[in-house]
């Protein structure tokens, strides 16, 4: 049947997120919570991370899952992964975030390429098998991959910022920023 | 493409370009597949390298996102910006009329008191409606909880989706009315079968109201308690 309320997720399968958004989208609220259970870790995860006020955090990870609730029949699968979609909208309304604040975050946490090429909370407790592999991936980046990715996603800098911090020219970390992504990208797929 | 515009998508899927960029890079992607392909799959690797950071979230917050979400409208599958934006307008009219409700309609409809879900199979179901490419839908308060509705032109239904509102006893169904101005009479338009959260219906033709009462199981001839909620077109 395709009526809402009606399809039933065994309890012994991990939960499908594809398909809960799909559930989500018809309005239903228990998915919906179900969906929250599977990706909140990972939302809240990704905001602290990149906003680094837990509190701020809060907000930024509410926002999302409204959004998400909001959005969810407009999200197309044929696209990508639901997860995806998810944590590409958790990272740009981190990321927003950030930057409302810019000047105030700089001040607070000001960021040299020193520090940050070994950037690493030390609180970050990575368990799964998956993100064992994202941190296995990483390291096969070169520094300046490494570092202009790490600064432009987690720190939230635009690439000109990138540039600056990392005094290279503009050309330079624009591809650095993207082979460094190619490469995360082959090695996690090579991983699976 | 050019070589320079095509080495931003690193930069693209990390949200590093300002907005300017960002738009002169959405642009291109609309004439490029390839590189929507690349941002696709470079997005995916940066979403698992964002969830390598997974940290629980504070307890409270499952209460406060589910709470939102609860008074949070949602918006309608849409394909086009233009149509996106038209039913935006709508949505917010009728979610900003008061008590219940206003939706807009055309054609007799045709559906039979108590007809089994099976019978329902050669028409569209209630989440095809919600999926239809041009689909309008509406959140609505009523009195037992939250109603979903839906309509589209294209598929020439409308839907409602009941599994939010509160569930009934075994001697209670929910049933679906209407009427025009000219008749005034309400006719049923079916009952929402147990173990079913929704109905479909033929679009009602525009100046046709739509009601939704509870009635005695098995459905009545003609409405016995006040509607919980009622759409009516001629105020949207």
């Amino acid at each position: 049947m395709s009526e809402p309320g009606l399809r039933l997720v065994s309890a012994q399968d991990p939960p499908d997120i594809d398909r809960l958004v799909g559930q989500v989208a018809l309005g239903d609220a228990e998915a919906f919570a179900r969906l929250y259970d599977e990706l909140s870790s990972s939302v809240f995860g990704l905001a602290r991370r990149v906003v680094r006020d837990p509190a701020r955090a809060e907000d930024v990870a509410q926002e999302v899952f409204l959004e998400v609730w909001r959005k969810a029949a407009r999200f197309d699968r044929t696209l990508g992964k639901a997860k995806t979609w998810v944590l590409t909208i958790a990272h740009r309304r981190a990321v927003d975030a950030v930057r409302r604040s810019e000047s105030q975050r700089r001040q607070d946490n000001h960021v040299t390429p020193e520090e940050v090429s070994h950037d690493e909370p030390a609180d970050s407790v990575i368990k799964l098998e998956e993100h064992v592999a994202v941190r296995t991936c990483l390291e096969t980046l070169t520094d300046l991959q490494l570092e202009s990715v790490r600064l432009a996603y987690f720190n939230g800098y635009t690439y000109n910022e990138v540039a600056v911090l990392l005094d290279k020219p503009l050309p330079t970390i624009k591809t650095r920023m993207r082979d460094g992504l190619i490469r995360l990208r082959d090695c996690l797929e090579g991983n699976r | 493409m050019s070589i320079d515009l095509h080495t931003l998508s690193g930069a693209y899927a990390v949200d590093a370009l300002s907005p300017e960029e960002a738009d002169e890079f959405d642009r291109h992607l609309e004439q490029c597949p390839a590189c929507r392909d690349e941002v696709r799959e470079l997005r995916a690797a940066a979403a698992e390298m964002g969830a390598s950071e997974a940290t629980p979230a504070p307890r409270a917050l499952r209460a406060r996102v589910l709470a939102a979400a609860d008074q949070t409208p949602q918006l309608p599958p849409k394909v086009t910006p233009l149509e996106a934006a038209r039913s935006r307008r709508w949505l917010t009219r009728v979610v900003g009329a008061a008590a219940a409700v206003v939706l807009l309609a055309a054609v007799a409809f045709g559906v039979h008191q108590a007809r089994s879900p099976e019978e329902n199979t050669a028409s569209p179901k209630v989440a095809q409606v919600f999926h239809a490419g041009d689909a309008k839908t509406a959140t609505l308060r009523t009195p037992r909880g939250t109603l979903l509705v839906a309509t589209s032109q294209h598929l020439d239904r409308m839907a409602v989706d009941t599994h939010r509102l509160e569930a009934l006893p075994g001697s209670k169904v929910y049933q679906l009315w209407t009427w025009t101005a000219r008749s005034g009479k309400p006719a049923s338009a079916g009952i929402v079968a147990r173990g079913v959260h929704g109905r479909v219906m033929t679009l009602p033709r525009s100046g046709t109201t739509v009601a939704i009462t509870v009635e005695p199981a098995g459905g009545s001839k003609a409405p016995t308690t006040k509607p919980i909620v009622r759409l009516d077109p001629d105020k949207v």
